[in-house]
């Protein structure tokens, strides 16, 4: 056996070198990784609860702005969701209170960015050249002049 | 050299002092496949083991089963008018960083004489009225996101397994997994990841995963205003995105890459890419 300590030295280094390698594995591999394959499966849950919802849609403004939402869902804007203009309802409500103000937009630009006539909208969208459009000055909320955002037909 | 119990070895013989101790070439081949094998079957089992435990609850929990579903996404490019409703309702929904998008319009201008394509800030505050060298004959908006591809190259690349597909369908990065190599990003042939620079990690579209999970749709249909994006489940035969990807005529961009994308495309142009 004397000339073979070297082959058992070998082995207890290899050993050694194995077992720091699972008890470092044990510590660095997340827990639920491989639960569904190469990933950690903790990860699809927290994703699910990684922020509360933002926009909450038309309906959830209904309740407290009835006259505006009613007008909205019978006039040529009703496709156009109440956030679409405003803001994601989680700036304004949370948890059924009302946790900050809404924002109204009443410049030129938030109509301009449908209804301006530029290269690529469809054919038979409703669209204008502003500067023929708008004989005042084109500034502010000079459409809010003639418009009703919320039923724009005149 | 006359061993009665070995064959006689071909070659040079080893020194006869060596003789009692030396295990022999042969033996120690023997044992070491023997351990080797064993050692194998070891891990093999363990690994085993590891995947009969299978039947692993899903990670929603009783609310939200996630075999149960396989989402799609529809994007008709012929309603797009190129407002960015969708890009500004996504970065409200995800708190995407300034500078970055998850999801973007771009717009194409075509003539015989050439083409244009913009996307200034990913069409975030709409899109200016563009002069062009040529006479266009068509233009359009063509809204991009993530694809949420069957075959994934930028699961495939990811170094540390940050990067994964859900069993309903969905692309998405464990942040806490990711080491921000950006490998991903250069993989996707679509664009649509980045590395965020806050959390140095990568980032993308997760179809609203936080919302889907409870019933909504993503921000960006919620808010679209001409019905351009829809968002549906495959494994729900009545579901209109469903009966739009089988019944109409339908494109996918890049198809050549075969990575088998989830947002199909309705009057998609060959300028697309």
């Amino acid at each position: 056996m004397e000339h073979a300590r070297h082959v058992f030295r070998v082995a207890l280094v290899l050993l050694v070198v194995i077992a720091a390698v699972f008890l470092g594995r044990g510590f660095l591999v997340p827990r639920s990784y491989g639960t569904f394959g190469p990933y950690r499966a903790d990860n699809v849950a927290e994703q699910m609860k990684a922020r509360p919802p933002a926009h909450a849609g038309a309906a959830s403004c209904t309740p407290c702005h009835k006259a505006k939402a009613e007008a909205r869902a019978a006039g040529s804007h009703k496709s156009v969701s109440c956030e679409v203009c405003h803001a994601p309802l989680l700036r304004h409500v949370a948890d059924g209170k009302v946790t900050g103000s809404m924002p109204i937009d009443k410049s030129f630009t938030l109509c301009a960015r449908c209804h301006r006539r530029i290269q690529g909208r469809p054919e038979k969208f409703p669209q204008v050249v502003l500067e023929q459009h708008v004989t005042s000055k084109l500034e502010g909320a000079v459409c809010l002049e003639c418009h009703d955002p919320h039923s724009p037909k005149l | 050299m006359d061993h009665p119990h070995s064959p006689p070895t071909p070659g040079p013989s080893a020194p006869p002092a060596a003789d009692a101790a030396d295990p022999g070439r042969r033996d120690f081949l023997g044992a070491a496949l023997t351990l080797a094998g064993g050692a194998a079957v070891l891990l093999a089992g363990a690994e085993a083991a590891a995947s009969t435990e299978a039947h692993v609850p899903p990670p929603g929990g009783d609310a939200y089963n996630w075999e149960e579903h396989r989402w799609a996404y529809v994007i008709d490019t012929s309603k797009c008018i190129g407002c960015g409703s969708c890009v500004r309702g996504c970065k409200a929904e995800n708190d995407v960083p300034d500078g970055f998008v998850r999801t973007w319009v771009e717009r194409y201008i075509a003539g015989p004489g050439g083409s244009y394509v913009d996307s200034p800030k990913g069409g975030l505050d709409g899109f200016p009225p563009v002069p062009t060298a040529f006479t266009p004959t068509k233009a359009f908006f063509v809204p991009k996101m993530c694809n949420h591809c069957k075959e994934t190259p930028c699961v495939q690349v990811c170094p540390v397994g940050a990067s994964y597909r859900t069993k309903d369908g969905v692309v998405m990065v464990d942040g806490k997994s990711c080491i921000g190599c950006g490998y991903c990003v250069q993989a996707c042939p679509y664009g649509s990841r980045f590395l965020n620079p806050q959390t140095h990690t990568a980032e993308k579209c997760t179809w609203c995963y936080h919302r889907i999970t409870k019933g909504l749709k993503p921000a960006c249909v919620e808010v679209c205003p001409t019905g351009t994006r829809a968002f549906g489940d495959m494994l729900r035969e009545d579901d209109p995105v469903r009966q739009t990807i089988d019944h109409e005529r339908v494109s996918i961009l890049q198809a050549h890459l075969l990575t088998e994308p989830q947002c199909f495309y309705l009057h998609l142009d060959m300028e697309v890419r």
